[in-house]
């Protein structure tokens, strides 16, 4: 098929070239008849030929007409036109590589964010009717999403009439262990029934089915795309392989797509929840573990879903009283918003920004092409005059826009396949399915109809110019002063404001961010990172069955790193601050201040450490003492809380000495006495105020709690400062201890600090980059169109310098043309980013989206770079000579 | 300049299929023919034919042929088709029918009531 068309459009042109020549021949022959005919009139030949030839008329023009009139020329003509544009644009090659470059860059950034939108938000999910998926949380009084115990989960599962199936799912990050070294991965215990549920296809094998979740059914895993292409390379024969999960043989059956996500869970692997194999399966007071996802039946609407499973609940209550305490209802969100929720904002607003750039960039080079235009018009006018239509001359200008923006999009296109590495290193490794990055060919389409709209925003304005102003007279008066002039001078006028306004909303935007990021930044996290070097271990399964032996463990390890030099302190904690996706808290109470009501038993952040965790991480004890190697279990136990226990629950007196009963066991709450309180700390990330803390000593904890230790604990050191060599140390250090342990990768504290600030120095870097462009380019635009009034009016200044007037006139009238449209410029500014502020708001941080300081600086900066771009042009007409400008013309 | 009358626009194709009907013409000749035909009072402009010519053909009103010119040059000689012979037939009626209408209503008195 292709072959055939290649040959019909051969034979066009072949066809394309004897028609030319057989027209020119019959036209000739045309007029040598009528030469003929002259000539029998009594003219001498040579008269009579040129008698015909001015009879004829113009015979460019009717052989244009001629194939216009033989029709389907269009693609000749376009290939006409663009070959016309490389002429001219070949002869301007300032302008040419200006507008290249800029469109470039603008074509190129806009391209590069909407591959990014692309991937996270557009793409479609690997469910099939996402719409009727819904993820749900049980709520708590001072929580929206927190989880369900394994027999809660069961009874939703089972009474639920709203949905076609309920997956229980469950954060599970095993040691993974092969013929590899053994590592830690992060993913999830799931239904094996959801994979139906959800019509997710594997990429490879196969998903869970029903089977898989019964008890005794063989042990099988899932592998994520990026983990399968991390750690086996793409191989295909990694299904039927067998690896050790936890200690626990397991065959990988399936390989999931990479557009594979659930919210706030990594699913680098996914097995099995099997809950009929659990012990937790009907003990009421279990730890809550499971989130749930479930796919509404058709003509059931998710109110009607969230109504039943909210019945069901306080059923559950009455069934189980003093078992769901602090549950207070169901929180029910659409998986898909659920997944993108927290990023999708920031996205839009970076691509929003990219995209303002391009307009800025776009509108400069229509200013640009204005001025072209009219320095053109003489020639368009001979062209005219020659026997182009208007509608001609407009072509060649859109032609000539759209080769310039068709350049430009193919240069911008090539960063952005070249960059994509660079760009997938700046983006936060957080952003869901990102792993999935690549340009397709919806990234294609929308780079090619943002070339098509670029090429119509460049050359549209000089375009439009050209059908309103009169041409002949262009070429009556050499040139100069034509009247289009007028016209174009307030259409210039409109585009440089437009511009001003456009990078005023980019800066205020980019104010806004730097702010909000200096105010985060500056939050003090509530413990001193420099120094900190963290370490993420799995115990193996085996031969660390109770406290004693992860005690053991640890005064081994600890034992071995005081020996070291360079080691100051070291301790473990359960969970490390500035963990977004680790959750672990416990309800407690007063005896002497019972709650009103059950759902009102406050909950606190529950963490185990060692007694040197608060002095290697620098928290500050404020009062009573710090943990010691004899809160042991011979002795009652004891915990120290954070000031916000102090100051929200002993508001009449000092908790230290006091009892709280704390709900940390499968059994009733025990007694636990508060001996020391200490400084709050951020434990899920730095926008979050800190919450309520208590720390528990290792050597007390209770046996429910230790598979969770077991599973993952962290390692911190102080160091006395020179990181070279110590992860090398610190993972011997372990491994010498147990050569079993799964050891994590060694991680600066100070990195975790970074990562919580890493979206937003993301969009600042971003949108702060493109205000700066924005900026630039205004600018630009600004002392084009001023030096190019000057230019003009060169003659006039020369005039009014020769008659007296004083050069500090010349120049304020420069000043004040600039001031004209540099205040149409930031009051549209001002008035587009205060509308737009509510879009933003969502992304402050302890700054007001309409923050008048970030305004006024903002309008500060844009002035004097205005004031300089009209000083520099100011310059320029201090230096025109009255005599040479006088009689340049 | 004046006494030649203007072409209304659409006559064009009109007259030259007219003046093609009477005989296989080359270009030159059928700007002779019309002025000749119109009693020298109208006249086409000479290279405005062309595009007409092209146009006529591409619709298939028209076939072409190159041959000798009466002085012996070669030319191209346009020949009406049996469509174009339809065409002029129908174009004609119509031409006829606006024309008494037109001119019946110029030639209206005024009437007094």
């Amino acid at each position: 098929m292709i072959a055939a068309y290649l040959r019909s459009m051969a034979r066009r042109f072949l066809r394309r070239a004897s028609n030319e020549r057989e027209m020119d021949e019959e036209l000739e022959s045309h007029v040598q008849l009528r030469a003929d005919a002259l000539e029998r009139g009594g003219l001498e030949r040579a008269e009579a030929e040129r008698r015909a030839r001015i009879e004829f008329g113009s015979r460019v023009r009717f052989k244009e007409e001629c194939r216009e009139a033989l029709g389907g020329n269009a693609i000749d003509q376009a290939v006409q036109d663009v070959r016309f544009s490389l002429r001219s644009l070949r002869k301007s090659p300032g302008f040419s590589l200006v507008a290249v470059i800029t469109l470039a860059l603008g074509i190129g950034a806009t391209v590069a964010t909407f591959s990014v939108v692309n991937t996270v938000l557009l793409r479609p999910f690997a469910f099939s009717h996402p719409e009727k998926l819904l993820w749900i949380y049980s709520q708590r009084s001072d929580n929206p999403r927190t989880n369900f115990s394994l027999p809660e989960y069961c009874d939703y599962r089972d009474q639920t009439t709203s949905f076609e199936g309920l997956a229980g799912v469950a954060s599970f990050n095993p040691t993974f262990a092969d013929s590899g070294p053994p590592e830690r991965v992060q993913g999830v215990r799931m239904s094996a029934s959801a994979f139906a549920m959800l019509a997710v296809r594997p990429f490879l094998g196969r998903t869970l089915i029903a089977e898989d979740d019964r008890n005794g059914a063989r042990g099988v895993v899932l592998i994520s795309y990026g983990l399968w292409s991390r750690r086996y390379a793409r191989d295909p024969a990694v299904i039927g392989r067998a690896v050790n999960l936890n200690g626990e043989t397991r065959e990988i059956v399936g390989v999931l797509p990479a557009s594979f996500a659930l919210p706030n869970l990594d699913t680098e692997i996914v097995v099995p929840l099997q809950p009929d194999a659990d012990p937790r399966r009907n003990v009421r007071n279990s730890v809550n573990f499971l989130r749930m996802v479930g796919r509404l039946k058709p003509n059931v609407t998710a109110q009607q879903a969230h109504a039943e499973l909210e019945a069901i609940r306080q059923n559950l209550q009455r069934q189980y009283p003093g078992v769901y305490t602090g549950k207070v209802g169901i929180t029910v969100i659409p998986l898909t918003q659920e997944i993108v929720a927290n990023i999708k904002s920031v996205l839009l607003t970076i691509f929003c920004a990219a995209g303002a750039v391009l307009l800025v960039g776009c509108v400069n080079l229509a200013g640009i092409s204005l001025s072209r235009a009219a320095a053109r018009q003489r020639e368009l006018a001979v062209r005219t005059a020659l026997g182009a239509t208007r509608g001609q001359l407009t072509r060649l200008l859109l032609t000539e826009s759209f080769v310039l923006a068709l350049v430009g999009g193919s240069l911008g296109m090539l960063l952005e396949v070249w960059g994509q590495r660079a760009l997938l290193r700046l983006v936060p490794t957080d952003l869901p399915r990102i792993e999935s990055f690549s340009i397709d060919w919806t990234v294609l389409l929308f780079a090619g109809a943002l070339v098509f709209v670029a090429a119509l925003a460049c050359g549209l304005a000089p375009a439009w110019l050209l059908s309103r102003s009169d041409l002949r007279d262009a070429l009556v008066s050499s040139g100069r002063g034509s009247t289009g002039g007028r016209l174009q001078s307030r259409l210039r006028t409109w585009l440089v404001s437009g511009q001003i306004a456009l990078a005023l909303v980019l800066l205020a935007n980019a104010g806004l961010f730097l702010r909000s990021f200096v105010r985060l930044s500056s939050e003090l996290p509530g413990f001193d990172s420099i120094d900190v070097q963290t370490i993420r271990f799995s115990l193996p399964q085996t031969g660390y069955p109770d406290v004693a032996t992860i005690v053991h463990f640890y005064d081994q390890l600890h034992s071995r790193a005081s020996a070291i030099s360079g080691i100051k302190s070291d301790a473990l904690i359960s969970i490390l601050p500035l963990a977004p996706k680790s959750i672990s808290f416990v309800h407690f109470t007063r005896p002497d201040r019972p709650p009103a009501r059950p759902e009102d038993t406050p909950s606190t952040n529950y963490r185990i450490v060692t007694p040197e965790y608060f002095r290697t991480m620098g928290i500050p004890l404020l009062d009573g003492r710090n943990f010691t190697q004899s809160d042991d279990v011979e002795h009652p136990p004891v915990a120290i809380v954070s000031t916000i226990v102090a100051k929200n629950h002993f508001p009449d007196r000092s908790p230290i000495g006091q009892r709280i009963l704390v709900d940390d066991t499968d059994g009733d709450p025990r007694p636990i006495e508060i001996v020391g309180i200490i400084g709050p700390v951020k434990q899920t990330n730095l926008e979050t105020p800190a919450k309520a803390d208590i720390y528990l000593p290792l050597r007390q904890m209770p046996k429910d709690g230790v598979p969770w230790l077991r599973n993952s604990a962290y390692w911190v050191i102080k160091t006395s400062g020179g990181a070279a060599g110590v992860e090398r140390l610190l993972r011997d250090t372990i491994q010498n201890v147990d050569p079993n342990v799964a050891v994590g990768a060694v991680r600066p504290m100070s990195e975790a600090v970074a990562t919580a600030l890493a979206a937003r120095r993301f969009s600042l870097l971003l949108v702060g980059s493109f205000a700066a462009a924005a900026l630039f380019l205004a600018a630009a635009g600004l002392y084009g169109v001023i030096s190019y009034g000057i230019q003009q009016r060169n003659r006039e200044i020369g005039v009014r310098l020769a008659l007296g007037a004083t050069r500090a006139s010349i120049v304020g009238m420069i000043f004040k043309e600039g001031a004209v449209l540099f205040a149409g410029g930031i009051i549209a500014g001002f008035t587009i980013a205060l509308a737009l502020a509510r879009l933003v708001a969502s992304q402050m941080y302890g700054v007001n989206e309409h923050d008048p300081l970030s305004f006024a600086i903002v309008g500060l900066i844009l002035s004097i770079i205005s004031f300089l771009a009209c000083g520099i042009a100011a310059r320029r007409a201090m230096n025109i000579d009255p005599i040479i400008s006088l009689r340049s013309e | 300049m004046s006494e030649e009358a203007e072409l209304l626009p659409g006559t064009l194709d009109l007259l030259i299929l007219k003046a093609v009907s009477l005989g296989p013409l080359h270009g030159y000749a059928v700007l002779s023919r019309i002025e000749q035909i119109s009693g020298q009072r109208l006249f086409v402009e000479q290279g405005a034919l062309y595009p007409a010519l092209f146009r006529l053909v591409r619709q298939g009103l028209l076939k072409t042929e190159w041959g000798k010119s009466e002085n012996n040059r070669r030319a191209k000689f346009y020949e009406l088709t049996a469509k174009g012979r339809k065409r002029l037939q129908e174009e004609t009626d119509w031409w006829k029918r606006a024309a008494t209408a037109v001119t019946t209503a110029l030639a209206a008195r005024p009437q007094r009531a």
